[in-house]
């Protein structure tokens, strides 16, 4: 089956491309009006999730110029870091974790364009703004949302034609599991609890349009386990035993987590989910794939072969050493696909074996 | 009045009252507390489930395992680190003879808080970062002795003065290790733990924290007369044999220990030894005797009450922290006047 | 008995007391007099051990019976245990007060008179019995020695007659040494066998009662001219008493 990525992306490399020369801009997620002479060359990236969002916009590690602490030991634990060895050298110190800007550093790295998060006030914005730097701002957590901001940056750094296959896809594989599970009964939709952290105090993600883990839950064909949460939420282990999931899946981003947390828990082992052995770890690509990010159709499809066996028969392998070498330019080996999937450790999950090589 | 009559004074006979009452109201709680929960199990089924369990195998069903290792465990925590804070409280608002005081004053719980986090940010867990707690909340409350002791001696206000300091710069540290810690990681780890919570209780953490608790609340019990010693002037306490500073610091050492084992397993849970012991002395007077057990059976008490709450009232789990204060501060407030009036009347 | 042989103490670079040498035996009683700011609450925190010797020696029991001048000080205690606080040497750190305790209390509250006290609240007396109560515990503490901050100073006269009376008769009766400062030479001559007078300028006398207690030693001590006058006591006896002179009066 040819992946449905390459084909979206063959069909938008026959436009023509603009004129690179052209001034740009954009209304971005905080409606600041975002202006550049000329496409971004030198790129600042200050949220977390961003820097490896622009590396797949742009196919390389050319244009990112610096990033945050976190986003680096991010890329250098996972397999960007591989990919981009390169990527080690780019300056991490133009934020702190908490992503207040420090100026001097972001200015030395001389960027044509800093994107910083929008929705935390005007602490992290004004400093790059007196810096007489040029700042994009973009919000998180929604589909909606990740599309816009992927196409914003994607403008701004003159590589639209990149935007198009990359939101297409992702248009496609919605459609796709909206239609597979259209028709499925609720009775017959497996109730799914998402834990954001686990192993310092359950934190629940509740059924809530906002929360992604929730929607993505719901377009695999699953139920939001979570009823009447908002927000992610604490809660204890009695509730959860109170709710009783069919499937359990586990944050990838605490390290020292593994399913083992709820099948070893005597209370959690008896939930219907661990009874199953229903219980994964999100996997973790070139970026997590629990929060949104350019790999979520990926994590889509996962979802909804393991939510669904019957109704979706993805050859996720295939896909995504497709979605690899057009976001990263890479070919994933086997060793690093079975990686990503967490094979090793959850290879005899529940409805796994259909992501084993074949 | 002859000796013997003496020797079980009227104080005795209300002393007689109001402990075993207090006592029942914490057997109360801990039943209450047992029986409920977000898992539905009828309150019968959960009296036969903790009546069996002494000769049960070990529990095989869901409601015997939340009942025995989910409630049991998180009941006994919270009421035995309900005792060690209000006891905690009680001790040392004697000894400062000032009823404002808790342990946060010594620095013990800035201490303790960065050890606990310290050891998040490492990935530390168990008895190391219960030790770690611990001693951050000793090395604090030493620091307080070091630059409190001025040639040769100590001031209650020097204490109550290096305690802010102290307090402040462990305050910074902690905000230090937030500013460092992952925001993906260790960081919501660090502000959870910090909102205060029984939510992790397992047997595991009970006897985790059980050794300094039970320590630290037994030597405090056995110390009950000395607190009325120690609560005298300086000058009059030593006329009667007492070392106040040497006891002084064994009692601040003895809070450090259940201060440090509690923050370790639970976080920062405030206002117990603040509130408690107020509406302790307003049950049965400032006599240490009767207070530290009155405190102890009554911050068991509410604690066990509040956390309860905390885990039942909503789906959420609200952290018990927030509840504590919520509950605490305006409390506090009431017996506060009550208080003043009473003396003022007086 | 209470003694410091040539006590000396500074505080930092400022010596406070120099070279004071004072005794009282069992069965005596002295009283240090002298104006503000001479040492005399040194001298007495000397006597009980408080104060750190830059040299000199102290020599007392290991407890000494203590009532402290404040009787502002509002124990919120029961007045048996405070009284039962007296034993408190006997009964070690963890040690509670137990039937024997509370029996040698009651004891020394019925010997002042105030076993009707026994189970008031400490901080709803009046300052005469807060003080009163105070000397039980210091009797409670089994010390043959006693030492008073001016004692009396915040009480009224009848207050302070029934106090001094109490105190010279554990001295006569129960051969107590007692140690006490006082502003008030006509205590000295009611209460104390020997008075020490701390001199302005340092230096310090010690001897008789009724012979410091008299115009030219007060004189020099205080620096206002005294005089002594006689009065008929209520039993028909002659006593002797001290004045200042008159405003105005020539010397």
């Amino acid at each position: 089956m040819p992946s449905r990525l390459a084909i979206a992306l063959a069909l938008f490399a026959a436009l023509p491309l603009p004129l690179s020369a052209q001034p740009l801009a954009v209304t971005d997620m905080e409606g600041r009006e975002v202006r550049l002479a000329r496409p971004a060359e030198r790129v600042a990236s200050i949220p977390i999730p961003m820097a490896s969002t622009l590396i797949a916009l742009d196919g390389s590690t050319r244009r990112l110029v610096g990033m945050n602490p976190l986003a680096l030991s991010a890329i250098e634990e996972g397999i960007l870091g591989r990919i981009f060895p390169e990527a080690r050298r780019i300056p991490a110190n133009i934020a702190a974790p908490n992503f207040v800007p420090n100026i001097e550093a972001l200015a030395a790295t001389r960027p044509d364009l800093v994107i910083q998060w929008g929705g935390r006030g005007p602490d992290i914005v004004r400093p790059i703004e007196n810096a007489g730097l040029t700042a994009m701002l973009i919000l998180y957590g929604t589909e909606d949302r990740t599309r816009r901001y992927m196409r914003d940056a994607a403008t701004l750094i003159g590589r639209p034609e990149r935007i198009g296959p990359l939101v297409a896809w992702r248009e496609e594989v919605q459609a796709r599991l909206s239609a597979g599970t259209a028709a499925i009964p609720p009775d017959a939709r497996p109730r799914v609890l998402y834990l954001q952290r686990a192993l310092s105090g359950l934190l629940a993600a509740g059924a809530d349009p906002e929360i992604y883990n929730h929607f993505v839950i719901e377009l695999a064909g699953g139920r939001n386990a979570a009823e009447g949460l908002r927000g992610f939420t604490p809660v204890n282990r009695e509730q959860i035993a109170a709710w009783n999931p069919d499937v359990i899946l586990l944050n990838s981003f605490e390290d020292a987590l593994t399913t083992d947390f709820v099948l070893r828990d005597p209370v959690l082992s008896l939930t219907t989910a661990a009874r199953r052995n229903a219980v994964y770890k999100m996997p973790l690509g070139g970026y997590r794939w629990d929060p949104p990010s350019q790999e979520s159709p990926l994590s889509w499809m996962w979802l909804a072969m393991l939510l669904h066996p019957d109704r979706f028969a993805f050859d996720l392998r295939a896909e995504m050493r497709a979605a690899f070498r057009t976001l990263y330019g890479h070919d994933l080996t086997e060793a690093e696909t079975d990686e990503i999937l967490r094979l090793g450790t959850q290879g005899n999950a529940r409805h796994y074996a259909a992501f084993r090589a074949r | 009045m002859s000796g013997a009559a003496l020797a079980l004074p009227r104080s005795m006979s209300r002393e007689a009252l109001v402990l075993p009452a207090l006592a029942l109201l914490l057997v109360a709680a801990v039943l209450a507390a047992l029986t409920a929960g977000r898992f539905p199990i009828d309150v019968g089924r959960a009296v036969e489930i903790l009546l069996s369990a002494p000769f049960a195998e070990a529990p095989e069903t869901m409601e015997e395992r939340i009942v025995l290792l989910v409630r049991l465990p998180r009941v006994l925590l919270a009421a035995i680190a309900g005792a060690g804070l209000a006891m905690a409280g009680a001790a040392l608002q004697g000894v400062f003879r000032n009823p404002l005081v808790a342990p946060q004053i010594l620095g013990i719980s800035p201490g303790a808080a960065f050890g606990g986090a310290l050891a998040i940010l490492f990935g530390i867990s168990g008895a190391a970062m219960v030790g770690l707690s611990f001693a951050m909340g000793l090395a604090a409350l030493l620091a307080v002795g070091l630059i409190a002791r001025v040639g040769g001696r100590t001031e209650i206000v020097t204490v109550i003065l290096a305690g802010l300091v102290v307090g402040a710069l462990f305050g910074a540290l902690v905000s230090l290790l937030q500013f460092v810690a992952d925001p993906n990681g260790s960081l919501p780890a660090i502000v959870y733990w910090l909102m205060g919570s029984f939510a992790t209780a397992t047997w595991g953490r009970f006897w985790l924290a059980l050794p300094g608790l039970a320590l630290g609340i037994a030597l405090l019990l056995l110390l009950r007369f000395r607190l009325n010693l120690l609560s005298l002037d300086e000058a009059e306490a030593r006329s009667l044999g007492v070392r106040p500073e040497a006891e002084r610091w064994l009692v601040f050492v003895l809070v450090a220990l259940i201060v440090g084992s509690q923050v370790a397993v639970s976080g920062i849970v405030g206002w117990i030894g603040l509130v408690i012991p107020h509406a302790a002395r307003f049950l049965v007077g400032h006599d240490h005797r009767v207070l530290l057990p009155a405190s102890a059976l009554l911050g068991a008490a509410f604690v066990v009450a509040v956390d309860t709450l905390a885990r039942t009232a909503t789906t959420a789990e609200i952290p018990l922290g927030v509840l504590t204060a919520i509950v605490g501060a305006p409390l506090f407030a009431v017996l506060l006047r009550r208080y003043y009036r009473t003396r003022l009347a007086g | 008995m209470i003694a410091l042989e040539s006590a000396t103490v500074r505080f930092g670079d400022r010596t406070v007391l120099r070279e004071l040498s004072l005794r009282v035996e069992a069965g005596r009683s002295l009283a240090i007099l002298g104006p503000n700011g001479c040492g005399k609450t040194t001298a007495l925190r000397a006597a009980l051990g408080f104060q750190r010797l830059a040299s000199g020696r102290r020599v007392a029991p290991r407890i000494v019976g203590y009532v402290p001048q404040s009787v502002a000080i509002a124990h919120p205690y029961r007045v048996l245990e405070v009284v039962a606080m007296g034993r408190a040497a006997r009964l070690g750190l963890f040690g509670q007060p137990g039937r024997e305790d509370r029996t040698a209390a009651a004891a020394a509250l019925e010997r002042l008179g105030l076993s009707q006290l026994a189970e008031a609240m400490f901080d709803r007396l009046s300052g005469g019995e807060r003080q009163l109560v105070l000397l039980a515990r210091a009797l409670a503490t089994g010390s043959p020695a006693l030492v008073l901050d001016e004692p009396g100073a915040a009480l009224d006269l009848a207050n302070q007659a029934r106090l001094l009376a109490l105190l010279d008769g554990l001295r006569q009766e129960r051969r107590y040494a007692i140690l006490f400062t006082t502003h008030d030479p006509n205590q000295v001559l009611a209460a104390a066998d020997e008075a020490l007078l701390l001199m302005p300028g340092g230096g310090a006398r010690q001897g008789a009662s009724a012979d410091l207690i008299a115009p030219e030693p007060l004189g020099a001590l205080y620096g206002v001219p005294m005089r002594m006058v006689g009065l008929t006591g209520t039993d028909g006896r002659m006593r002797r008493a001290v004045l200042p002179a008159f405003a105005g009066e020539a010397a």
